[in-house]
C-alpha cells in the first residue's frame, strides 16, 4: 500500500460562521437611520455622502457616519456593536481594491447577521473577492450594489453622477426581500 | 558496448526512483489546486515526520492567523507546504521563523496578501545558519541557484495559498503583482560587511542565527561605480529612493541592499549603518510642487497638509530607521546595491531559529 500524498490546505476556523443569515428588510426607508460605513478610499466620502444626501431628500432619512478602522480587514466587533445600535440600515464602501472589497462585503455579512439590512458597494473589478469573502463568511451569493471601476479618479460631478446611478440599487438591496423570502 | 557497462546501466535503472510514478504525482499535485504553477515535492507521511522531527512545536500549534479570511495555519500545514516547496527537513525552523518574523509586519496581517500591490516578502536570514544549510552569501544574492534561498520564500507563499486559501484572482487581486514574489531570501554577507548584521538591528545580538522579514513591492539597483566620493553614491541612492511613483502614503519605507563595496566605502568614511540611514532620512523626499506636478496633489495635500499647487516645501519621505533597514548582500566584485520598495514598515524586530531541544 503506497503512501498517500498530504493535503496541504487549511480548513476554515471558528471565525467563520456557517450559513450567516440575511437580515429582514426594511419595509420603506421613510425616517429611517441610515449609516454610512466610509472606507476612506480616495472619492468613498463624497460617494457615500451623496448617496446619503439623495436618500435624505427622497425618504426623509436620519444619517450617521463613521470612518472604517481599517478599510482592509473587517469592523472589529464592538463597532459592529455600535453600529447595530445606532442606525436601522447601513451603507458602507467604496471596495476599490483587494482587501478593502473583501472587507466591505465581510462587514456587509457580519450586520446582516446581526439583524442590519447593508447595501455594501464595491467597483465592478472586485465582485470575485467580494463573492469569495462573502461565501467564506457563511454567505455564498450575497448580494451588494456595484459601479464601474474606477472611482478614485472620478472629479467631483462624476462621483455625484455615480451615486444617483447606483440608488435604486441600495434602496433596492435594503428594502426588498430576496426572491426565495418573498 | 561491453557487458560490463551494461550491467551498470540496469544496476542504475533498479536504483532510480520511477519516473512516471513521481510524474503522476506531480500532476496529481496540479489536480488539487496546490502549485503556484511549478511542481511541487508530493508529500508523504514519512517526510511530514522528518520536517516535524526538527522543531520542538506541536503539529498543532496554531503559528499564524488571519482573522479576516478565518483561517489558522499550524505546524502541521506549514511542513506539509515546506515540503511541497521543495525545501529539506533541516530547513523548516528557517521556514517557521521567516513566517512568524513577516506576520510581525503589520501590512501581512492587514489585508497585504489580497492587496492589488500584490506584495512579496524580502527574507534575510543572519547567523551560523546560514553556512550550517548551504544558503547562498555571496553574488547573485537575489538568485537563483540555491536551495535553501530559493524554496524557503517558495513555502511561505505556498503557505498563504494554501494555508491561508488565498488564491490569485479571488481572494488574491494583485493587478501586476512582481517579478521574483516568494522567492527573495537573503543571507547577509556578514563576512564583507562592515556593520553589524541586520538581525542585531532586529533586537537579536550575538551572532544568533535569526530572520527578519518583511513585504516589498519592487526592487530597484543603483549602479555607481565610478566615484570615490561616498556622497556622491549617497546622492544616487537618495534619487532613486525619492521616486515619486511608489509615493502614495505620507511615508514610504525602503530596504537598502548594499553591495559590499559600497558598505564598505562609507564604512571607510567613517559612517556606520546609522549614520547612513540618518543621512537619507533627511534628503530623500520631494516638494509638494513636484509632487502636483506627477498627479500625486492628494498625496502632498492628505500627507503634509500641502496645497495643490506652488508648494515649494520639501517633505522627507522616510520616518526613522526602521523605515529604512540596511543590509550588505551581494559579491565584492561591482558597486551596485538594490532599493527594495517596503510595502509597509518593516517590524524593526528579527525571530531567532529555535533549535531543538
Amino acid at each position: 500500500m503506497p503512501n498517500a500524498i498530504l493535503d496541504p490546505t487549511g480548513t476554515a476556523t471558528s471565525a467563520v460562521k456557517p450559513a450567516a443569515p440575511r437580515a429582514p428588510r426594511a419595509k420603506s426607508l421613510q425616517g429611517k437611520r441610515v449609516g454610512l460605513l466610509i472606507n476612506t478610499k480616495q472619492n468613498a466620502r463624497p460617494f457615500l455622502e451623496e448617496v446619503g444626501r439623495l436618500l435624505e431628500e427622497k425618504y426623509d432619512v436620519i444619517l450617521t457616519q463613521r470612518t472604517k478602522v481599517n478599510f482592509a480587514v473587517p469592523e472589529p466587533e464592538d463597532v459592529i456593536k455600535e453600529l447595530v445600535a445606532g442606525n436601522d440600515v447601513v451603507i458602507t464602501g467604496v471596495g476599490d481594491c483587494g482587501s478593502c472589497s473583501a472587507a466591505a462585503a465581510a462587514d456587509g455579512v457580519v450586520l446582516e447577521a446581526a439583524g442590519l439590512p447593508v447595501a455594501a458597494i464595491i467597483t465592478d473589478s472586485f465582485i470575485p473577492t467580494a463573492d469569495a469573502m462573502a461565501a467564506l463568511r457563511g454567505a455564498p451569493g450575497y448580494k451588494y450594489a456595484t459601479t464601474a471601476h474606477p472611482v478614485a479618479v472620478l472629479t467631483e460631478d462624476k462621483v455625484k453622477e455615480r451615486a444617483a446611478q447606483v440608488l435604486d440599487d441600495v434602496v433596492a438591496l435594503l428594502t426588498e426581500p430576496a426572491k426565495d423570502e418573498a | 558496448m561491453t557487458a560490463a557497462n551494461t550491467e551498470g546501466a540496469a544496476d542504475v535503472a533498479a536504483a532510480a526512483p520511477d519516473p512516471d510514478e513521481a510524474q503522476r504525482a506531480i500532476e496529481y499535485c496540479y489536480e488539487q489546486g496546490w502549485s503556484d504553477g511549478l511542481p511541487l515535492v508530493p508529500v508523504s507521511k514519512p517526510l511530514l515526520e522528518a520536517f516535524l522531527a526538527t522543531t520542538d512545536k506541536d503539529a498543532d500549534e496554531i503559528i499564524g492567523s488571519l482573522e479576516q479570511v478565518g483561517r489558522d495555519v499550524n505546524v502541521y500545514l506549514a511542513a506539509i507546504n515546506a515540503a511541497m516547496a521543495g525545501c529539506k527537513p533541516e530547513y523548516f525552523p528557517v521556514v517557521l521563523a521567516a513566517f512568524e518574523a513577516l506576520l510581525r509586519d503589520r501590512a501581512a496581517r492587514g489585508g497585504g496578501f489580497q492587496s492589488t500591490s500584490g506584495p512579496s516578502p524580502l527574507i534575510v536570514v543572519n547567523g551560523p545558519v546560514r553556512k550550517e544549510l548551504g544558503f547562498n552569501t555571496a553574488g547573485g544574492a537575489f538568485g537563483p541557484g540555491f536551495r535553501p534561498n530559493a524554496t524557503i520564500p517558495r513555502a511561505i507563499g505556498l503557505l498563504v495559498r494554501n494555508g491561508f486559501g488565498i488564491h490569485p484572482h479571488v481572494l488574491e487581486q494583485a493587478t501586476q503583482g512582481l517579478p521574483g514574489r516568494w522567492q527573495v531570501c537573503i543571507a547577509e554577507n556578514e563576512e564583507e560587511s562592515p556593520w553589524e548584521p541586520l538581525a542585531e538591528n532586529g533586537g537579536v545580538a550575538g551572532g544568533v542565527s535569526a530572520v527578519s522579514a518583511t513585504l516589498t513591492r519592487t526592487m530597484e539597483f543603483v549602479d555607481n561605480r565610478h566615484t570615490p566620493n561616498h556622497e556622491d553614491v549617497l546622492r544616487d541612492l537618495a534619487d532613486t529612493i525619492s521616486r515619486i511613483g511608489s509615493q502614495i502614503f505620507p511615508l514610504s519605507s525602503v530596504a537598502l541592499v548594499l553591495c559590499p563595496e559600497h558598505a564598505q566605502m562609507f564604512a571607510s568614511a567613517g559612517m556606520s549603518k546609522q549614520d547612513v540611514q540618518n543621512w537619507l532620512l533627511e534628503r530623500c523626499g520631494r516638494t509638494g510642487a513636484e509632487l502636483s506636478s506627477m498627479g500625486k496633489a492628494e498625496v502632498n495635500r492628505k500627507s503634509f497638509r500641502g496645497e495643490y499647487e506652488g508648494d515649494e516645501t520639501f517633505h522627507k519621505f522616510l520616518a526613522g530607521p526602521t523605515s529604512i533597514p540596511v543590509i550588505v548582500a551581494g559579491a565584492k566584485n561591482a558597486a551596485i546595491s538594490m532599493v527594495v520598495r517596503i510595502f509597509g514598515e518593516w517590524s524593526g524586530t528579527s525571530v531567532p531559529i529555535a533549535e531543538k531541544k
